[in-house]
């Protein structure tokens, strides 16, 4: 190997061969051609490695978990409706109900994806629907921030309780009475009237979303 | 590795690998989403796991292209790429801007090299040219870089 080939083979970026090695550590000018290059390779590492938005990793990783849990639940609700005729669950279709579950499905990875509210602001927007204390009573909120949802915006919430993951679509601005509920492809929902405002509540098990409902109602 | 843990080790340099593409911040993290759930569906058809890491690049690189649709500029050759200094005589640059002022067809190279630690025949694989063309960029990129950041009189005396 000459000093002509092992610039062009170092411009390549290329690890340094064993040949390379040889050539460099008998080659005084080679050897300050490797530091420079080192040092170039340092400075253009830094250059591209361009700041990330905070907690970027963790956004997209919770919304692929997400998309999973959605999938698994489908299939399995799928399954028993199919095994047991379990059918009661299906044949309820709420219009605002089926907009919740459909909103679910398309829509809450990239919601998710989009980030959170702070929470001060998010304590704010929904506190006359229903009080984020009153949400972390109920279990952990894993996130929370704003969507547009049936024509207004709604605030998005993914809620850990003990016996499972249910999402809330909180609707200051959708006044409704009463209690409603639709199901469809494994996903189960339930909308209820609050004093200001109503909520969804979406999961994949029915028991689960009937029990947050009746814990907001209460 | 499950498709959760692949993101979150991955999603830094994914990121970083669709602004060197796209050049805009808020469209690279459009990018990494879509290419995200789109890899997510097709992760249990991954049968080489160990390639897991080239494979989601390959997916941003795929999910920009698409969402560039039909406003893509037309395809750059080689040899019809004019580099930033020769076009401008630019000097003294910063790093990062001097990279900025590159064609996309050289600094993705250099992304997925210096980022993704892939080795030429990796990336002449994942962006279609061939080894030799794909070590001739490089090259030409890191000649560029050097002659951007150089200070003027390094950079040829140019006024």
């Amino acid at each position: 190997m000459n000093c002509l080939d092992y610039r062009r083979q170092l411009l390549t970026g290329a690890d340094e061969t064993d040949a390379m090695r040889v050539h460099r550590l008998q080659c005084a000018g080679c050897t300050a051609e490797w530091q420079e290059h080192a040092a170039f390779e340092g400075e253009l590492r830094n250059a591209l490695e361009i700041p990330v938005p905070q907690g970027f990793a963790e956004r997209m990783a919770t919304a692929q978990a997400t998309q999973r849990r959605r999938f698994l639940g489908t299939a399995a609700t799928a399954l028993v409706a199919a095994g047991t005729g379990g059918y009661a669950w299906l044949a309820r279709k709420d219009p605002l109900a089926l907009a919740c579950i459909d909103w679910v499905m398309k829509e809450e990875a990239k919601s998710i994806m989009m980030g959170a509210m702070p929470r001060a602001e998010a304590e704010v927007a929904i506190a006359s629907t229903v009080p984020l204390g009153r949400l972390e009573s109920l279990g952990q909120v894993k996130h929370i921030g704003p969507c547009p949802f049936n024509g207004a915006t709604a605030y998005h919430v993914v809620l850990a309780v003990p016996q499972g993951k249910v999402t809330l679509l909180v609707m200051p601005s959708s006044p409704m009475p009463g209690y409603r509920h639709a199901a469809k492809e494994g996903m189960h929902a339930a909308v209820i009237g609050m004093k200001s405002g109503s909520v969804g509540i979406v999961g994949s098990d029915a028991a689960v979303v009937d029990s947050v409902a009746g814990a907001l109602r209460a | 590795m499950g498709f959760e843990d692949l993101v979150r080790t991955h999603a830094a340099d994914l990121y970083r690998y669709a602004y060197w593409l796209a050049r805009n911040r808020a469209q690279a993290e459009d990018v990494v989403q879509e290419a995200l759930l789109r890899g997510w569906r097709a992760f249990p058809r991954l049968r080489d796991r160990a390639a897991a890491k080239s494979w989601l690049f390959s997916i941003v690189r795929n999910e920009y292209l698409r969402a560039l649709g039909a406003a893509a500029p037309p395809a750059e050759s080689l040899d019809g790429v004019e580099l930033a200094d020769e076009r401008q005589e630019l000097f003294g640059l910063e790093m990062r801007d001097a990279l900025l002022a590159l064609p996309a067809s050289y600094a993705e190279p250099l992304a997925l090299q210096v980022l993704g630690g892939f080795s030429c025949a990796e990336i002449a694989q994942m962006i279609g040219a061939s080894e030799g063309a794909t070590m001739t960029r490089l090259s030409r990129a890191r000649q560029a870089l050097r002659r951007l950041i150089a200070p003027r009189e390094r950079a040829g005396g140019r006024t």
